[in-house]
């Protein structure tokens, strides 16, 4: 135990995987000459990986199937099928229909599926049951000066943001406001229906996160789907049926999704 | 438009190593890497220019393979030991013991399994991985050292004792 602390096991996986550089790999390093325990076991993951590596290697010399093969040719034949709008329209389809027997299966088991949330879902329902409430102070801004609501909200969060036209859905939009997540700025569009149902679509930009389908959640009796779409993370809460709601999120991306939102 | 699709084929190699490893059966491996080419190609519009091709067809498989498991839910996590029998396929046989790696790996739970291959099959850095994966580092760490130890276990110790050994830790 002489000459510096105990590195954690953590550590020493981290020191295996390249994570660690300068001074942290130097003092992984030099316990490694003095601790036989820790040199054991840096060797037992070096060989776990090694034989992950080996054991799978032919994979990467086995010639692709015909399926794939053919899946790319068409592909490259077809170019123009795969420009903007309508395989846009049918992907979001096929990720409707995923993402509908997610929830199902989501409810199915009841567990472990809190992870897979992005935290920006549950603040999203925070937002909609806090505000939606709300009789006189629902929004800071109005519908009215809608065209303000949407500068000032795409200045704070520092991407572009629009409120989607929903009207021949039946809602209108109520208005916006400001609201923080997790040290950054996050904006809430609110509709209401004619019935006074309400709507919550919730915008945050998520520079660091690939895109992603449309899923489902629910907290409550309210529901949300919720996607990620040229770094702008969304999700549209309401205390809706899930086939309402899947109507609209696929009406809200693609107006935002479309070509004239630009490239991120 | 046709570099990005280029740049999606050339990944297929890894993309089905990847996914033998993490399903265990070599044609819904393959079905699951059908699935996630046709859903990038017909995203390669929303590809943003400077993103990495592979964490992005990583993150399109992961999330197919999460809906795959939420689809089958009724069915349990992971393989439970009396359904591995000798006929289990083992795809890429590389003797006895290869056959037992992709067993084990079956027996990990599918998060633990994903984050050990990732980061020790496919080399993905710990920050890639949390991207793919949508989760935060330190739960890369922590299933990484999981499934390591699981494993580990799995390997040194039979399949068939697994329940009778906590785990393989470095001695205290």
């Amino acid at each position: 135990m002489s000459g510096g602390r105990r590195i954690s096991e953590v550590e020493l996986h981290a020191f295996v995987d390249g994570e660690l550089v300068g001074a942290e790999a130097a003092e992984v390093e030099a316990a490694l000459a003095t601790q036989p325990e820790d040199l054991r076991f840096a060797r037992a993951i070096t060989d776990l990986n090694d034989r992950l590596t080996q054991h799978y290697a032919p994979v990467l010399d086995e010639p692709v199937p015909a399926g794939m093969a053919a899946l790319a040719a068409r592909a490259a034949r077809g170019e123009r099928r795969w420009a903007p709008a309508l395989p846009r329209a049918l992907s979001i389809t096929a990720a409707l229909l995923l993402a509908g027997a997610a929830g199902y299966a989501a409810g199915a088991l009841g567990r472990g599926e809190a992870w897979r949330q992005p935290a920006f879902v549950a603040n999203a329902f925070s937002a909609h049951q806090v505000f939606v409430p709300e009789v006189r102070h629902a929004v800071e801004v109005g519908a009215a000066e809608e065209k303000h609501l949407v500068q000032w909200l795409t200045r704070r969060l520092g991407t572009e943001v629009r409120a989607p036209e929903l009207n021949e859905h039946g809602w209108k939009l109520v208005g916006g406001r400001l609201l923080p997540d997790r040290g950054q700025a996050a904006a809430q569009f609110m509709y209401e229906d004619a019935t006074g149902r309400r709507l919550t679509l919730y915008v945050r930009k998520e520079a660091g996160l690939m895109d992603a389908a449309f899923r489902f959640a629910e907290r409550g009796d309210c529901a949300a789907f919720y996607w990620i779409d040229r770094s702008r993370a969304y999700a549209l809460a309401g205390r809706l049926d899930r086939s309402e709601l899947m109507q609209l999120a696929n009406s809200i991306y693609a107006q935002l999704g479309g070509p004239s939102a630009g490239q991120g | 438009m046709s570099s990005r699709r280029e740049a999606v084929a050339a990944e297929i190699p890894r993309l089905r190593r990847y996914a033998r490893a993490l399903v265990g059966d070599s044609s819904e491996a393959d079905d699951l890497i059908q699935d996630t080419l046709e859903r990038a190609l017909a995203r390669l519009g929303q590809w943003r220019d400077g993103d990495n091709p592979r964490k992005w067809l990583f993150s399109i498989l992961h999330n197919l393979h999460v809906d795959g498991l939420r689809r089958s839910s009724r069915r349990p996590p992971h393989v439970g030991l009396d359904s591995l029998g000798p006929e289990q396929s083992a795809p890429a046989a590389d003797g006895a013991s290869g056959g037992d790696l992709d067993r084990a790996l079956q027996l990990l739970t599918s998060d633990q399994r994903e984050v050990v291959l990732l980061v020790g099959l496919e080399g993905l850095s710990y920050a890639e991985t949390a991207e793919v994966l949508s989760i935060p580092i330190g739960t890369v760490m922590s299933r990484l050292a999981r499934g390591r130890d699981r494993l580990r276990t799995l390997l040194a110790y039979g399949l068939e004792n697994d329940a009778e050994h906590a785990g393989l830790r470095r001695v205290k």
